[in-house]
């Protein structure tokens, strides 16, 4: 049986993620950061009422959030680890 | 056999090749990562290394190839063993057509996924030259079940060709192989974010995948028209 990893939920963690995707499709550095604050916060808001989430879960969540802001960004972040 | 007919299949072992999507898919994964965490100027390094790397294993597979078959197999390939290269290209092409891409709208290939994890997981974490280099590396040491009857069949033509055109053949080679990379790299150069080529690659899946099968039938046609008849 796969063994299961948890970790703690970092909110922090969510906006590096973002402006890291961010950079590689060469967004300009304010808006990236404003793009990856907003998600965080909506992020935070999402999980509070939760005990335990799974990573896809949060992932579909952000995409989703990312979706109506950059759809470019929504692509890059969903699709990134399935390249090869 | 004359050195232009060498040179043609040359250009189509290239092409074979060239139409293979791991080490590509490994730039872009390289390219993906390091845009996200370094500056442009280190990411080019980053990319050239692993160019570099996947390049210089190719030559020293052909180059070893070529050395083998000159001390052991008589200065060329038996027609035998040509036969089993034509073989080989039309499997490689079935498995092209059939398996070598994942169902869904992505562009993974039949690799065993904890293989692909680590190229993954190698990519995000290559922060110097040597990582990358070794990156590309392993990506073309990854092709090898596909391309290294094409090696065998680039090494044979490089030896039949005259002495004076055999290192030419063999840059010839490695530039066609590298003409997908390095037009990634133009077009990242010139301002493209890597992810737009990477819809394009989803978006024309199809149509690579009928690429890489017709250019595999079209070098086993050709072999089998002009090195065994």
């Amino acid at each position: 049986m796969k063994k299961r990893i948890s970790y703690e939920y970092s909110s922090e963690g969510v906006r590096q993620s973002i402006l890291r995707h961010a950079k590689s499709l060469r967004m300009p550095d304010g808006w990236a950061e404003q793009i990856a604050q907003r998600v965080a916060k909506a992020c935070d808001v999402w999980i509070e009422d939760k005990d335990i989430v799974t990573e896809d879960d949060l992932r579909i969540f952000i995409c989703k959030e990312l979706e109506g802001i950059s759809p470019d960004l929504a692509y890059s972040y969903h699709n990134h680890d399935k390249i090869i | 056999m004359s050195d232009l007919l060498c040179f043609a299949t040359i250009a189509l072992a290239g092409f074979a090749q060239a139409s293979l999507q791991l080490s590509f898919g490994g730039l872009i994964l390289l390219y993906h990562a390091s845009m996200g965490q370094h500056r442009r100027k280190k990411t080019r390094r980053l990319t050239r290394a692993y160019v570099l790397g996947a390049l210089i294993i190719t030559m020293l597979a052909v180059s070893g190839i070529a050395f083998w078959i000159s001390q052991f197999a008589g200065q060329a390939l038996t027609l035998e063993a040509t036969m089993i290269c034509v073989g080989v290209f039309l499997a490689t092409a079935a498995v092209m057509w059939l398996l070598y891409y994942r169902r869904g709208r992505n562009t993974e290939l039949w690799l065993p996924r904890s293989f692909s994890r680590f190229i993954n997981r190698r990519a995000k974490a290559t922060n110097d030259q040597i990582e990358a280099f070794s990156l590309g590396t392993l990506s073309a040491f990854a092709e090898m079940p596909m391309s290294l009857a094409i090696f065998f069949v680039v090494a044979n033509c490089i030896l039949t060709t005259s002495a004076e055109l055999q290192i030419v053949a063999l840059l010839f080679y490695l530039l066609i192989v590298a003409l997908p990379m390095l037009t990634l790299k133009f077009y990242v150069r010139n301002g493209n974010s890597v992810v737009t080529a990477q819809q394009w690659r989803v978006k024309h899946k199809l149509f690579t995948r009928f690429v890489s099968c017709a250019s595999f039938i079209t070098l086993s046609a050709f072999m089998l028209a002009f090195w065994v008849y």
